[in-house]
C-alpha cells in the first residue's frame, strides 16, 4: 500500500513537470526580428567590403532601391523606382515583408540616403538580421534647381593628411626653430585580469 | 496476468523517467539559433542607433584633450598605418577588422570610461558603435564628422565672413587656440611659440575589467 502511494505521488510530480516543460516550449515568446548571425560574422562581412554599390550599377532589373530617408523627404525627390522605408519603420511588419519577398525573388537591394552614413544604420540592422542581399549605394543627395542630384563620394576617404598640414604650418611660420611633432604619447594601460572565484556552495 | 505485466513495466518506471528528463535537456541544448541571439534584440538596438546621442562634436572633443579629462579613451578604427601617421593624443588604435578581439575587450567593455570611437568619417565609427553596443557595453560615443571634421573645424578653422554673429568669431577664436594646442603653428602666433612646445602630458589610464559579482550563497 506504502508502495504504491509512493508511485502515484511521484507519477503526479512528473506528469506536473513535464507538463509545466511543454507548456513553457509552447507558449515561447520568440523575438519577432531575429538575428540570423553574430557579431562576429557581422564584422567579417563588414571588414569584405564588397557591400558597396555605385550608381551605374542599379539600372538592372535585379536591382530594387529603398530610400531610407523619411517620407517629406521621399516626396521631395527621390531616385526612380525607388521604395520608401524609413529607418526607424525598418524592422515593422510591413517593411520585413517587403525585404523577405526580395529576397526569396532573388534581388539586390540596394539602400541610399542622403549619404551613406544615413543608410550605414539600416544596412547594419539588416545585415545582422541575415539579408544577404543588400547593398548601399555610395552617393550623397542634394539638390539643384529643385532637382534631386546624386553625386558619387568616397566613403571613409581622408580630405587632407594632417601631419602634413602641421609639419607645413610649422615651416611656414619661419621661426628657424625645430618643434617636435606631439607625437601621441603612449598610453600604458593597465588592464586588470578577471580572477577566477570559486564557486560558493548554497549551504 | 495484466498485473504482472504492469508490474514489469513498473519494475523500470525510474529508467523511463530519467530517460524523459535527459530527451527534454537534450531539447534545450538544440533551443533554435541561441547562440547567434547574443546581445540585445533587434527592436532595442534599431531604436539606440536612429537616437543622434551618440555622437560628440569634434569641439567637445577638443574641449576635453586641452582641459585633460581623465573620463574618456579614444579608440581609433582606422588601419595601423593611418593611426601611425597622426592619431589624437592618447588614442589607442583598435583596426575595426579587430574589434572583436578578446586582448580590445577590457577597453570596450568597462564602467569607468566613455569610449569615444572615430575614423576618417563617422561611417566605420558608427559600424563599430553598432556591433559594441549590440553586444551591450556601455558609454560608446561616435566622434562626428570623424578626422576629416577634425581637420577641417580644429586643425584647420576657417575664418569667417566680417558680416556673421560674434559667435562666429567666438568659436573660431577658440579653434584656432585648440589648433594651435595640437601643433599647428600661424605665422603671426611666433611669439607664443614656447608655449606650445610643452608637449601634451602623458596619460596613464588604467582599465579595470567588471567585476562579476560573486555568486552569494543560499541562507
Amino acid at each position: 500500500m506504502k508502495e504504491l502511494e509512493k508511485v502515484k505521488r511521484i507519477s503526479i510530480a512528473s506528469t506536473l513537470f513535464i507538463l509545466a516543460v511543454l507548456i513553457g516550449v509552447v507558449t515561447y515568446e520568440r523575438p519577432k526580428n531575429m538575428y540570423t548571425i553574430n557579431t562576429k560574422s557581422t564584422l567579417e562581412k563588414l571588414t569584405k567590403n564588397d557591400y558597396l554599390a555605385s550608381i551605374d550599377n542599379i539600372h538592372n532589373e535585379n536591382v530594387s532601391l529603398i530610400d531610407v530617408r523619411s517620407q517629406y523627404e521621399y516626396e521631395k525627390g527621390h531616385l526612380e523606382s525607388a521604395i520608401n522605408m524609413s529607418t526607424p519603420e525598418i524592422l515593422s511588419d510591413d517593411s520585413q515583408s517587403i525585404l523577405k519577398e526580395l529576397k526569396e525573388d532573388n534581388k539586390t537591394v540596394v539602400l541610399y540616403g542622403n549619404n551613406p552614413q544615413e543608410s550605414n544604420i539600416p544596412f547594419l540592422l539588416l545585415t545582422q538580421l541575415g539579408y544577404d542581399n543588400i547593398k548601399l549605394l555610395n552617393v550623397e543627395i542634394s539638390y539643384f534647381q529643385n532637382q534631386l542630384v546624386t553625386d558619387q563620394i568616397a566613403i571613409e576617404k581622408p580630405i587632407a593628411d594632417i601631419k602634413a598640414f602641421i609639419n607645413e604650418s610649422i615651416k611656414n611660420s619661419d621661426t628657424g626653430i625645430e618643434i617636435d611633432n606631439n607625437k601621441p604619447a603612449k598610453k600604458i594601460i593597465i588592464v586588470q585580469k578577471k580572477k577566477k572565484k570559486g564557486a560558493e556552495g548554497g549551504c | 496476468m495484466v498485473k504482472k505485466k504492469v508490474a514489469k513495466v513498473l519494475s523500470f518506471r525510474y529508467k523511463i523517467l530519467a530517460l524523459i528528463f535527459i530527451v527534454l535537456a537534450g531539447g534545450l541544448v538544440l533551443l533554435p539559433k541561441h547562440q547567434k541571439q547574443e546581445g540585445i534584440k533587434a527592436e532595442q538596438l534599431l531604436s539606440n542607433v536612429i537616437s543622434p546621442e551618440r555622437y560628440v562634436s569634434t569641439d567637445q572633443i577638443a574641449h576635453k584633450i586641452i582641459n585633460q579629462d581623465p573620463s574618456f579613451i579614444l579608440i581609433d578604427v582606422r588601419d595601423s598605418i593611418s593611426y601611425n601617421n597622426y592619431s589624437l593624443p592618447n588614442a589607442i588604435n583598435i583596426p575595426l577588422k579587430k574589434l572583436l578581439d578578446k586582448d580590445f575587450e577590457a577597453y570596450l567593455n568597462q564602467n569607468q570610461f566613455d569610449v569615444i570611437f572615430y575614423s576618417n568619417d563617422n561611417f566605420y565609427a558608427d559600424q563599430a558603435w553598432v556591433l559594441c553596443n549590440r553586444l551591450g557595453y556601455k558609454n560608446l560615443r561616435v566622434l562626428k564628422g570623424g578626422m576629416n571634421r577634425w581637420f577641417t573645424t580644429i586643425i584647420n578653422p576657417v575664418k569667417p565672413n566680417d558680416d556673421v554673429a560674434a559667435e562666429e568669431f567666438e568659436l573660431y577664436s577658440t579653434r584656432k587656440a585648440a589648433s594651435m594646442f595640437f601643433g599647428v603653428v600661424y605665422p603671426d602666433q611666433v611669439a607664443e611659440q614656447s608655449d606650445m612646445q610643452i608637449a601634451a602630458p602623458k596619460k596613464v589610464i588604467t582599465v579595470q575589467k567588471k567585476k562579476k559579482r560573486a555568486a552569494e550563497g543560499g541562507c
